[in-house]
């Protein structure tokens, strides 16, 4: 396998006629941990934190998940990283939380077309369709923990840290071909 | 054309023939056939030889469960496939087939002499025959055991072909499209669900297909046929033919492999030969029919002889003759109807010979209509004809009493003992099942599952019958799928004419009047177990079915006793003299129908074959001609060998200019956490060994993590970074296991901390220069700090900029020479590795692999935690109790340290050695301390590392050795098989004790 | 493969999502120093081994992340119910009785 994948080289990994699975650019991302007054957060941060896992928000360019129940991920373009950094800096000695960078840490693979249901569905043991539109899960895609985000019907996001994406990719361009040749033949 | 074949009949297409070749002969068929009926067609009936007894074989049926015709199929090369049923494989043009257990050919096969020895090769013949002499076992029994064991060849190439798999999630799935479970799927239909109807067979329809004399609401079964499943796939139901149920798993979940391209003549692009479905459906009803038993008596195997309601289906669906001259023996009304469709196309029964003293009337009158002649009350005793039936021997009975035979000619024996409901992916629910005493079989009672059962597969015959129970059971689901409508209002009654629902009586072995020792009467045809077999297991005191069962092998082929377990039970039942729940049925288990590898195996194969994690350096180390090797699930480069180096070459190159010069390693792999929070110090201090409260920002300390129990776990160099915020590295393999025991403490046994756990490993790549001009590489990229001794000591950290990247920059060594390790953000790893190999080139820098990095270490005695420990050893062990925070109250492990056997003397202890001899120990080599002690000898330990590549002049070596720690100076012998050698106790710091070569 | 119910997302979810974590209510003692031999090697060893109903812990690993106790019948493998960490242990009886 002498795939590798680079958040740095934005590309299309695999395409066919009705499908488009291509890597995303950097991206800005903090992992957010809090205990309690969120609300508190919702003032700094100006967007107000989803309750539930799995539910989103956002506001302006900032996008938030809550992937456990003291645990969200917050997207921005990296300019505006510094600035929500130095507004959780700044709430910090009265209330702590978690805030770290992990901007570097994940690749993101969009997947869109019409088969993007059937496509994850090769390797996320979990009903894809339980990610309403406008939701996302952490979950498994062949065997490596992904963030699943349904942005709308069939246009889905995928994060997965950097080493497993030449893996999961394997997987996805495996399957869009699988389903490319599905489709001419039915 | 054949001459079997009745043309415009059946549901094969006259206008496509098609070609193929069994034992290299040409035949052809139709499409629509499976090797099995286009060879019926042209009268061949011989498929095969019997697994041990080597006697020629035909097919039994015309479905799954067939246990005779078993060939090998080949799609040119790579693509060869062993026992494969001859009943289920689809031709098309090009597919060579052969026969299997031959030689030298299918009509003289030499290993047919076992037949004749017949009598050595009864029950349990393994475990008496191969006793004695013990010394023949290896040389004589073994290997002949070995050749002549196994059905078919295994394939020796690579298979070529691809495999899927795929997650489903439904509200119901239904297992079987017969009528039971097309009526189902009907009912469930439109109405807002999800349903899927599965079926192995290439097409839907199970038993229709075989009976088109049905009419079912006034339309024809095949018309019927053709409207519902239109109607089915408009209403949006998945519909999956050549799909097989294979298991039945927890909480309805369940395995199915879809045959994409065995019946294809030239393979699609892309497209896998096989998909491994994994269903999750909310209600599953189980629709698979009912399998049809043989009649045990003698020379109930030879070609020819064939269940009868296969031969209905050959003539129905496939158009095919079995025979011009078949006869039937039955206990069952099914078979008179098979005898009444051959004869009307133009076959001539020789006679219907019925065990039972009374059948339907209607059956006599039909059978008197088509002058077939009827013999009531009758067994059959024998058969005869070598590669095909010709003749079969039938005698009036009355009561146990069994008169004088006679032969009736024949070219096709079709034989009924009633049906068999299809339970297998009931019983792997763990289902109870309950014994019917007018079935005299077994039918499905209860399940834990979400689960139903519809039609014959719980023992309701006919097509009406089916039908109407296929539509009830959906219609109670549709209620328990919170479906407004009542059961009552929904279920669909039907009208069926021309049904053929029959009953008849179960056998055990038919009376004969023949000696039972010389009867070869075939209960599982697959595995060559006859009833003389069963009831000479009872006999010798196998009283469980568990036991007679492996005694036997009876039902343990690969069809697992499909045809034999109902009719090995009876008759092993009445050796036993109990009734048939009373000694009860062995249990059925996945996967239902023999399923290849590739289909378990899915993508996960060739360099798919598991989890690759790479870091975002290890394009650099592809490119530059690096050797790999997995560390967890990661591959780290393990050596860069230059033209003509081997390994030793390049390791001991990679040691020597990073002690002389500088080396350059991708340390990216190493698992980072990142605590952060009010109570970070405190966590810390109750985690690792060592103590925190101390440890100034920016200063890294190297910390010991143990289990409760106070063995190692974990090690790696902390760094604080913030008061509230540390930088934890773990090992390369432990990362996710100590984030997972991190979290497993602090949410469970200490909530009341304020403090998170963030994993980082994936955060940064990290690149460590190590030697003595690292420092002269790396200033000059640096921005914020001074990289002298007293700027920036060793174990320091501090943010900065390299090479314009914001970086964590940690002064710290796991080499002994002067080292950093600077972290960048994960994607700009390999711009940063670049940058620092141009820096370097003035002084040779050179990278190094996990190979150089585990020799430097070994050489300043640094442990790899599952290198030099393996789970059973204490800091103390490692001569590391400095590690250990003697004043802190508590932390995982202080209490483990204090337990008996960890305080006792004479424990294992990691030591140097050096061999007298300047020869490289073996990793693993066993250490004692007498190497004249007589055999077996007191094993002291073990060598844990050893490396002859690096800078100590001689081969060095880490060993755990009882009470190593004060033996040092003392000599250990470690014997290997060519001879013994010796070696020195030694510290374990080899190289620079003082530390000298750490400073700038 | 078994669905299990987490309690902190609130679905129900494939196994291989979830990691086993051993049985539960096996608390450890605040100061493991006033323990006597045999009553550390009683926390860290000794476990029930229950044929039948079985409190244990598992993780929701590969989704929220939290531990958390599930109930669970070791012969058939049925999942009764689940919890949250350090919610105490249900009544058993009355829950079995809830199921029939």
């Amino acid at each position: 396998m002498s795939k590798h994948i680079s958040s740095l080289m934005p590309a299309v990994l695999a395409k066919s006629p009705n499908m488009c699975v291509h890597i995303m650019p950097l991206i800005g991302r903090i992992s957010l941990r809090i205990r309690q007054e969120i609300d508190k957060f919702d003032d700094a941060l100006g967007i107000e934190l989803p309750r539930q896992i799995g539910a989103r928000s956002s506001k302006d360019d900032i996008e938030a998940l809550c992937l456990g129940p003291d645990e969200w991920t917050l997207l921005m373009p990296i300019e505006k990283l510094s600035t929500v950094q130095n507004t959780l800096a700044g709430l910090y000695a009265s209330l702590p939380h978690s805030m770290t960078e992990v901007t570097g840490r994940e690749i993101t693979f969009a997947i869109e077309g019409e088969q993007a249901e059937t496509l994850l569905s090769i390797g996320c043991p979990r009903d894809i369709r339980t990610i309403k539109i406008g939701q996302a899960r952490r979950t498994l895609f062949d065997g490596a923990t992904v963030v699943i985000w349904c942005d709308a019907h069939n246009k889905y996001r995928m994060d997965v840290w950097n080493s497993f994406a030449p893996f999961v990719a394997q997987t996805l361009e495996t399957g869009v071909g699988e389903l490319a040749a599905e489709l001419t033949q039915s | 054309m054949s001459q079997f074949r009745l043309q415009g009949r059946g549901r094969v297409d006259a206008s496509r023939p098609v070609t193929f070749t069994f034992d290299g002969k040409s035949y052809t068929g139709q499409k629509g056939d499976t090797v099995a009926s286009a060879l019926l067609s042209h009268g061949v009936h011989l498929m095969g030889r019997s697994f041990k007894y080597h006697r020629p074989r035909g097919p039994m049926t015309a479905g799954s469960e067939e246990p005779n015709a078993l060939i090998g199929t080949r799609r040119g090369p790579g693509r060869f496939e062993p026992n494969t049923r001859a009943t289920v494989q689809e031709i098309w043009d090009g597919l060579e087939t052969t026969s299997q257990n031959k030689y030298p050919s299918i009509k003289f096969d030499l290993g047919a002499v076992n037949d004749f020895a017949y009598m050595a090769f009864s029950a349990g013949f393994y475990y008496k025959t191969f006793m004695w002499p013990r010394s023949f076992w290896d040389k004589v029994y073994e290997p002949f055991i070995r050749a002549a064991a196994g059905l078919g060849v295994a394939p020796a190439e690579v298979d070529p072909d691809t495999y899927a798999s795929r997650y489903l999630h439904c509200d119901l799935l239904i297992v079987g499209a017969g009528p039971a479970g097309i009526a189902a799927a009907k009912e469930a239909a439109g109405k807002g669900i999800d349903v899927v109807l599965v079926d192995e067979n290439s097409e839907m329809g199970g038993t229709l297909l075989s009976e088109p004399q049905a009419e079912i609401d006034g339309v024809p079964a095949w018309s019927w046929l053709e409207k519902e499943l239109a109607a089915l796939k408009a209403a949006g139901v998945k519909l999956m033919t050549r799909t097989t149920a294979i298991g039945y798993y927890h909480e309805n979940m369940i395995g199915m492999v879809e045959k994409l391209t065995d019946h294809l003549p030239t393979l699609p692009q892309d497209t896998p030969r096989e998909r491994m479905w994994r269903v999750r459906s909310k209600q599953v009803i189980l629709a698979q029919g009912a399998l049809e038993k043989p009649l045990v008596f003698h020379g109930n195997d030879r070609p020819g002889v064939m269940l009868s309601g296969s031969a209905q289906t050959y003539l129905n669906r496939y158009g095919v003759k079995v025979g011009n001259r078949p006869a039937v023996m039955t206990s069952h009304d099914s078979a008179w109807h098979t005898a009444f469709d051959l004869v009307d196309a133009g076959a001539m029964v020789q006679a219907i010979v019925d065990t039972r003293k009374e059948v339907p009337s209607a059956l006599i009158e039909g059978a008197k209509a088509r002058n077939i002649p009827i013999k009531l009350n009758h067994t059959i005793t024998a058969t005869s004809g070598r590669l095909r039936i010709s003749s079969i021997r039938v005698n009036p009975t009355e009561g146990d009493q069994v008169g004088s035979g006679k032969w009736i000619k024949c070219d096709a024996l079709l034989m009924s003992g009633g049906w068999t409901p299809s339970i297998h992916l009931f019983s792997h629910t763990k289902g109870k099942l309950a014994w019917d005493d007018d079935l005299t079989t077994f039918l499905p009672d209860q399940t834990p599952e979400n689960c139903a059962i519809a039609g014959a597969s719980r023992g309701l015959w006919g097509v009406k019958n089916a039908l109407d129970d296929g539509a009830k059971r959906a219609a109670e689901i549709m209620s328990q799928l919170g479906q407004t409508v009542s059961a009552g209002e929904y279920a669909a009654e039907y009208t069926v004419q021309n049904d053929r629902s029959g009953s008849g009586v179960s056998m055990k072995e038919l009376p004969t009047d023949r000696s039972a020792s010389r009867a070869k009467a075939f209960v599982d045809y697959q595995n060559d177990v006859t009833a003389k077999d069963l009831r000479l297991a009872v006999r010798e005191g196998m009283r469980s079915i568990e036991h007679v069962k492996r005694y036997t092998t009876n039902g343990m082929a690969t069809d697992q006793g499909k045809m034999s377990n109902i009719n090995g039970l009876n008759i092993a039942s009445d050796a036993l003299g109990k009734r048939q729940p009373e000694v009860g049925l062995t249990t059925f288990r996945p996967p239902y129908t023999p399923t290849t590898f590739g289909a378990f195996a899915g993508y996960h194969r060739g360099d798919h074959f598991e989890i690759t994690r790479k870091t975002q350096i290890d394009s650099w180390a592809e490119q530059n001609g690096a050797a790999f090797e997995p560390v967890g699930q990661w591959r780290r480069a393990w050596y860069f060998p230059q033209e003509g180096e081997d390994m030793h070459a390049a390791v001991k190159r990679e040691c020597a200019a990073t002690r002389e010069s500088v080396g350059i390693f991708d340390a990216s792999t190493l698992g980072k956490i990142e605590v952060v929070g009010p109570d970070a110090v405190e966590f810390m201090n109750r985690v690792y060994t060592n103590p925190w409260t101390k440890l100034g920002v920016g200063k890294c300390r190297y910390g010991l993590l143990l289990g409760d129990d106070g063995y190692i776990r974990d090690d790696g160099v902390i760094a604080r970074i913030e008061p509230e915020r540390f930088h934890i590295t773990t090992t390369t393999g432990g990362a996710a296991r100590v984030l997972n025991m991190m979290e497993d403490y602090l949410q469970t046994e200490w909530p009341e901390l304020n403090v998170w756990l963030t994993s980082t490993t994936e955060q940064y790549s990290t690149v460590a220069l190590n030697g003595p001009n690292a420092a002269k590489v790396l200033a000059p990229l640096v921005e914020g700090i001074e990289l002298s001794e007293s700027a920036f000591p060793h174990m320091s950290c501090v943010n900065v900029t390299v090479a314009g990247l914001p970086a964590r920059l940690w002064r710290v060594s796991f080499t002994g020479e002067i080292g950093f390790e600077i972290n960048v953000a994960a994607p700009y790893g390999r711009q940063l590795w670049e940058r620092l190999i141009e820096a370097g080139k003035p002084y040779n820098i050179t990278p190094y692999g996990t190979e150089t990095m585990h020799v430097l270490r070994a050489e300043k005695g640094y442990i790899i935690v599952g290198q030099d420990t393996d789970g059973t050893v204490t800091p103390y062990d490692c001569g590391m109790g400095w590690a250990i925070g003697k004043k802190k109250p508590d932390f995982v492990g202080k209490r483990g340290l204090d337990r008996p056997d960890l305080t006792a003397a004479n424990r294992k202890q990691l030591v140097g050695l050096l061999t007298e001899d300047k020869t490289c120990l073996e990793e693993g080599a066993q250490i004692v301390f007498d190497p004249h002690h007589p055999i077996p000898m007191k094993m002291v330990g073990h060598v844990t590392s050893s490396y002859d590549e690096g800078t100590c002049g001689q081969p060095i070596a880490l060993a755990l050795v009882e009470g190593g720690h004060s033996k040092v100076g003392e000599t250990v012998y470690i014997p290997m098989p060519d001879r013994t050698i010796a070696a020195k106790i030694t510290s374990t710091i080899f190289i620079d004790p003082e530390n000298n070569r750490l400073k700038i | 493969m078994l669905l299990i119910p987490c309690p902190y997302c609130a679905e129900t979810l494939p196994e291989v999502e979830f990691a086993y974590a051993g049985e539960a209510h096996v608390v450890r003692p605040s100061d493991p120093s006033l323990m006597s031999d045999e009553e550390w090697e009683n926390y860290l060893f000794i476990r029930t081994n229950a044929k039948g109903t079985h409190f244990e812990r598992w993780r929701h690993i590969h989704g929220c992340g939290r531990f958390f106790n599930v109930v669970r019948d070791t012969v058939s493998d049925k999942i009764y119910m689940a919890y949250k960490a350090g919610e105490p242990k249900p009544k058993i009886d009355a829950l079995l009785e809830k199921q029939r």
